[in-house]
């Protein structure tokens, strides 16, 4: 697919903050100016093995020059790309003698029960480069052993020899007291010249030594790899003449200057999706809806985020590559939460042996994709569903750039139907009923989990297919608020634009709540995350700290995270726990509550950004009306159909009506109405 | 909503989210650690005749008690009215394993009409009984075990019945975390009955009713369809139990197992009779056993439905120590029906090779340590399972360290959590390297070895670990794998055998105990492993330079190539 860019041939003049986000199949730009709130855009193909060429195109393509840009910030594929596809450094590991293993053995657990033929993740470190030294740390943090330095210079050694690249520390109790992992570092780097070494507690500060071990270990594969593209990539935008900072998009909702992300590249991991869910928020805030659930639908999987009371919620552990099924590989990494769903546009429609339907997880992909495609795919999938639904124009596909052939869909779908006896129309049928059942259990079950309820939520919809399926979800879940931003498609770029600089820190910190100093305990964690924060903001403002505690009764293992506005005011964090305990467990318990873990984030806010994105319109327009099948709400009758660029003069339309823009398509079902807001914001509700 | 043939899938897709939300439930608002951290209840909705729908599972023991449980209710023709809850533990009638699984079932009504039931058990941390927590070693008789529940009311028409609560409550020494598990699992039962009742009004009871029909009669589609891929035939196998617990034993155990056109059928008639000591089982616990491997034959991804294990079998006369009558004990019932999963694997893997490695350590290998904590003067109780070796496969070498079949979700305490809530200190947790033992072919996963050293004045040992007295069956020409062991260390020297079974063994101050889990069964002759394998392991120190040498026919030549202590030199292949 040729790049593309919205304004082609105009020279845009004025001050950019541009994001460019790399994704499987294509590199998206987005530019605000942010004088006038106008908006640039442009792809190009994603250009694997030299991802930064990609970036470069895009660049060109954007027509925005070097020098106009204020802020670039990035979100990169790189890191899991380095991880998934086993190229990072060849890794050592460092650890205390008589735990060698404990990066192999991981938590022993079998999620997939009836397996017995299972395979756990194979360690990212061979045991022949597993080294131990010995030396001991105790949870109290004093050294029950001093480091033996004699043994760790013949470590070095060893590894020398070994041919290793980059090597990983990771000794028992660190988060204690990482006197002895600092040591040995610095014996292993003055005898390693060239390699990069990496402790445990450079990169997290908790306890759990498989988890910490995981971290670092990954940490230091990827870190060559990540170093290497982000120095290429910065002389390359240099060479450009930007001048401007380089931010990465991070995990943790905020960006961080390239020299930041490059030591601790683990911290880059989800920055794509989780870009979309700060934009979310940022909406949300905006909107006045401080409970917001995320739908972001893409080819092959629909991902979901809580936001409670305009918080995103972060995972101070998370896993790359876990299914119900694999345990992953677990990073002590602050992630928000995102959860995800096999369930997407290219998710293929398929029988098992006893005639039973099924939507997903096996996805078309991009390649072949969808049978409407028509690049080969003969599988039903559920864009297939929907365009014989009518719920897709074949004509508007983004907005009419890529022709569908509703045949070729209705064929495969006939094709499945043969099976059992039934056609096209009513496999569609059925397919779309059952991925929105699929969808919505998923929904519920991220909410109630926490001992949350949907309804209390806005739905925030966003992706390519994310508005196509909103309202439907939304009325199973009884949310009665659903909204389209402006510019779905490109929505996680708007976050990565609008996300804070953002520095976290999480310390495992041990004791009684109401005997532990908790102001001197969070000091030091506040310096880690402004030290993580990094020298220079993005924007205006100052820096804002926010503290956070991880609570348990005692004898409990499982905690929960309360906000801690005054560290000195122990009965107020007690009654957020328990307040939090009633909502999460529905209980609380008369027994003293323990703290484990303290984490602070300190964020450095963008500068205020208005996007008044209004998507150029398509090739051509969307025909005018159409039959649509409004199933389980309804009869296929012909409905009206508009463009979202219409509802600009503030008109309410009530369902059931399609509304239609290049990037996404909205059902309006019936006793629904639509319009926009004044920010561009399409909000569907449903009619009292 | 009309109801077509589609709809019978969507509802199928609902009756797994309602046990998804029924488990999330549970897990949610559990005040026993081994429910919400161990995962160690299962819960599901059944139809009116008490045929398992769906179902969530945190471990893989609960693969036979839900339908069972229900099914008992209404064989014992008890008078059901909306908002009633039963409560079941009996371990010998429908469902029951031991006492700390404690079975509630809701019936569930629409417009009057019974429709179905929900049903949870969990393990409840206590019961009551002669041990606290209820769980032990060396218990004579289910009295010692802890207060039954002979499928008594725990709610009447919505209404809680006070007397049970208060039974619960005296019978416990945790009364508040007793009686807030009998909340918590009521809630999730509510779950269940909520979703079922916003189903039938939205798609009508009728088509509810057929839904669950077609759910468990397409699992028994399934798993016939399975069957009838497999290799027909007759396979058995035969074992011994370890010791009791009480110092009697081993105890001689076996099947036949037929697959035919049919079904499969697993006989254990000729198994020994029910012991003294409480490593017997009752008829659920054989059943779980039993399914874990008819489902990894089938197939281990689908839902669990009653119709798929319909063509399955099994037969074992009463009495015996997998089906024990009262008052036999039953606390260590999970080792009887490891051994039943084990029994079933060995005699079938010569047919499964892709889906049954050979022989697993095999045990829950339970162990608690009653300690007190030397930094706050205050009792700790550390109960935690161990992990060890699998065996190899046809096709890939048996992995280390993972927790035995009837575990599952179940994950190994971290060292650095260890220490500090217990108070001990881990001198090691790694891989446990037995000369010899799992070489094959393909070779078998290593155990594990964890060390604690006690560091306060006494404490106290519990273990009940199994395949103790014989090691991890070889499969195809592959060597056993290695027995488990505890050993406890006094002053660097053993203070006595090593041993698999043992009740409150008192430990001092700096007494080493030392928890070793087997090496997995190999695969195949290890003379024909490739040389290029034994090498990287050899690398690896996965084996030593003897073994490299005694089984895989490798010989030394004296270039060092690993780093460790062991002197592990280069090694010339010689196949001749």
């Amino acid at each position: 697919m040729a790049t593309l860019a919205s304004a082609p041939g105009r020279k845009p003049h004025g001050r950019f903050r541009l994001a460019v986000d790399i994704g499987g199949t294509f590199t998206d730009l987005v530019a605000v100016d942010t004088a006038s709130g106008a908006v640039v855009r442009a792809k190009a193909d994603t250009t694997p093995g030299q991802l930064d060429a990609g970036v470069l195109k895009a660049l060109a393509q954007s027509g925005v020059p070097g020098e106009a840009i204020e802020a670039f910030i990035h979100g990169t594929t790189v890191v899991i790309n380095a991880i998934t596809e086993r190229r990072g450094a060849v890794t050592a590991l460092v650890t205390t003698r008589g735990f060698r293993d404990v990066l192999e053995i991981g938590r022993a657990n079998r999620p997939d029960l009836y397996n017995l033929a299972y395979a756990k993740p194979a360690p990212f470190v061979p045991r022949h480069l597993r080294f131990e030294v010995t030396e001991r740390m105790t949870w109290q943090g004093t050294a029950a052993r001093p480091l033996d330095e004699d043994e760790a210079a013949a470590v070095a050694g060893s590894i020398a020899a070994a041919g290793v690249t980059a090597v990983a520390v990771c000794l028992l109790h660190a988060w204690a007291n990482p006197g002895h992992e600092r040591l040995l570092a610095a014996i292993l780097r003055a005898r390693l010249p060239g390699i990069a070494v990496v402790a445990s507690h450079e990169v997290s500060g908790q306890w759990r030594e498989y988890e910490r071990s995981s971290t670092v270990a990954l940490s230091a594969y990827v870190q060559p790899v990540v170093a290497g593209y982000l120095g290429s990539l910065a002389a390359s935008l240099r060479g450009q003449g930007v001048i401007g900072p380089l931010y990465a998009m991070r995990s943790n909702g905020g960006v961080g200057s390239f020299e930041r992300a490059a030591r601790a590249p683990v911290s880059l991991l989800e920055s794509g999706p989780v870009a979309g869910v700060i934009a979310a928020a940022e909406l949300g805030r905006r909107l006045g809806n401080r409970n917001v659930l995320t739908l972001d639908i893409g080819g092959t999987t629909a991902k979901t985020s809580a936001i409670r009371d305009g918080e995103v919620r972060i995972d101070t552990l998370h896993h790359i590559g876990r299914t119900p099924s694999f345990p992953g590989y677990p990073v002590q990494v602050p992630t928000v939460e995102i959860i995800e769903i096999g369930a997407g546009g290219g998710s293929v429609i398929w029988l098992d042996g006893a005639d039973g339907l099924h939507v997903g997880p096996r996805s078309a992909g991009a390649d072949p994709g969808p049978a409407c495609y028509g690049r080969g795919g003969a599988r039903p999938t559920l864009t297939d569903a929907n365009l014989l639904a009518g719920r897709l124009d074949p004509g508007y596909f983004l907005g009419g750039a890529m022709p569908l052939d509703p045949a070729a869909a209705e064929r495969s779908l006939a094709r499945l139907g043969a099976q059992v006896g039934a056609d096209a129309r009513a496999v569609a049928r059925g397919a779309l009923r059952y991925a929105t059942a699929q969808m919505s259990h998923a929904l519920r079950l991220v909410t109630v989990r926490r001992g949350y309820d949907p309804r209390d939520f806005a739905f925030v919809a966003y992706g390519g297919a994310g508005p196509l399926h909103a309202t439907l979800l939304a009325r199973e879940l009884g949310i009665t608020r659903t909204v389209i931003p402006p510019g779905p498609g490109h929505f996680s770029a708007f976050g990565m634009l609008a996300s804070p600089m953002r520095g976290e820190a999480v310390r495992t910190v041990l004791g009684r709540l109401g005997r532990l100093d908790l102001a001197a305990a969070f000091a030091g964690v506040e310096r880690a995350a402004a030290a993580e924060l990094g020298q220079g903001t993005q924007g205006a403002g100052d820096v804002q700290v926010a503290r956070y505690a991880e609570l348990r009764y005692a004898g409990q293992e499982h905690t929960l995270e309360v906000p801690v506005p005054d560290p000195r005011d122990p009965a107020a964090i007690a009654a957020a726990f328990e307040r939090r305990c009633l909502e999460a467990y529905s209980f609380r318990l008369d027994a003293p509550v323990e703290v484990v873990a303290l984490r602070v984030s300190a964020t450095a806010p963008a500068a205020g950004l208005s996007w008044a994105d209004q998507a150029p319109p398509g090739a051509v327009p969307p025909s005018a009306s159409r039959v649509v099948d409004l199933d389980p709400y309804g009869e296929p009758r012909r409905v009206p159909v508009l463009l979202r660029a219409e509802l600009a003069d503030g008109r309410q339309v009530r369902g059931p009506c399609v509304i239609e823009e290049p990037a996404a398509t909205t059902l309006v079902l019936p006793g629904q109405a639509a319009g926009q807001d004044r920010a561009g914001n399409l909000v569907v509700e449903e009619l009292p | 909503m009309t109801a077509d043939r589609f709809t019978m899938d969507v509802l199928r897709e609902g009756f797994a989210a309602i046990s998804d939300e029924m488990f999330t439930s549970l897990q949610r608002t559990s005040q026993s650690p081994i429910i919400y951290e161990v995962l160690d209840f299962g819960v599901g909705i059944t139809d009116a005749a008490g045929e398992l729908v769906s179902q969530g599972n945190g471990v893989a023991g609960f693969l036979g008690p839900l339908g069972d449980v229900v099914r008992e209710v209404l064989a014992r023709r008890m008078d059901l009215r909306p908002g009633d809850v039963i409560a079941a533990n009996d371990p010998y009638s429908g469902g029951g394993t031991h006492l700390s699984d404690v079975a509630l079932v809701r019936p569930v009504f629409a417009d009057g009409d019974l429709i179905g039931f929900a049903v949870a058990k969990g393990h409840w941390t206590e019961v009551g009984g002669k041990d606290p927590g209820s769980w032990t070693a060396d218990s004579a008789d289910v009295y010692a075990e802890g207060l039954q529940l002979p499928f008594v009311y725990a709610w009447r028409g919505g209404e809680p019945a006070g007397d049970l609560r208060a039974i619960l409550a005296a019978n416990s020494r945790l009364p508040e975390m007793t009686l807030g598990d009998l909340t918590a699992q009521a809630a999730c039962l509510e779950v269940a009955e909520r979703r079922l009742a916003e189903m039938c009004a939205r798609y009508g009871a009728g088509a509810v009713r057929a839904a669950m029909s077609a759910a468990i009669d397409r699992g028994e589609r399934l798993a016939r369809q399975a069957l009838a891929r497999m290799p027909h035939g007759v396979y058995a196998a035969s074992d011994h139990t370890d010791t009791d617990g009480l110092g009697n034993g081993p105890f001689p155990v076996q099947v036949r197992v037929e697959i035919g056109p049919g079904g499969m059928t697993c006989d254990f008639t000729g198994s020994h009779g029910q012991v003294p000591g409480p490593i017997n089982c009752t008829w659920s616990g054989l059943v779980s056993g039993v399914r874990t491997v008819f489902k990894a034959i089938t197939d281990p991804a689908e839902p669990a439905t009653d119709g798929w294990f319909r063509p399955l079998t099994i037969i074992c006369p009463p009495g015996t120590i997998f089906t024990a009558r009262r008052p036999a004990p039953v606390a260590a019932y999970f080792e009887a029906t490891e051994m039943a999963t084990d029994l079933v694997w060995h005699a079938l893997a010569p047919a499964f090779g892709d889906r049954l490695p050979a022989g697993t350590f095999m045990s829950v290998c339970s162990t608690s340590l009653a300690l007190t904590h030397p930094e706050s003067g205050e009792p700790a109780l550390l109960v935690e399972p161990q992990a060890g070796g699998w065996g190899a496969g046809r096709e890939a070498d048996g992995q280390h360290a993972l927790v035995s079949a009837g575990d599952g979700e179940t994950y190994v305490i971290p060292v650095e959590v260890a220490e500090q809530r217990y108070g001990i200190r881990v001198e090691r947790f790694g891989l446990d390297i037995v000369p010899g033992a799992g070489a094959g072919r393909r070779r078998g996963g290593r155990g594990l070895v964890r060390e604690y050293r006690i560091c306060c004045d006494e404490a106290l040992l519990t273990v009940a670990w199994g395949r103790h007295e014989s090691p991890p069956w070889g499969a195809a020409g592959g060597r056993d794998g290695s027995p488990n062991y505890v050993e406890v260390l006094r002053g660097g020297r053993p203070a006595g055998p090593r041993f698999g079974k043992a009740a409150r063994v008192r430990l001092a101050r700096g007494d080493l105990v030392r928890l070793v889990t087997g090496t997995g069964g190999g695969y195949g002759d290890p003379r024909e492993r490739e040389p290029e394998r034994v090498l990287a392991d050899l690398r690896d120190e996965l084996i030593t330079p003897e073994e490299a040498a005694r089984w895989y026919g490798l010989a030394d030549s004296g270039r060092p190539v690993g780093h460790g202590n062991s002197g592990i030199t280069d090694i010339k292949v010689d196949n001749a």
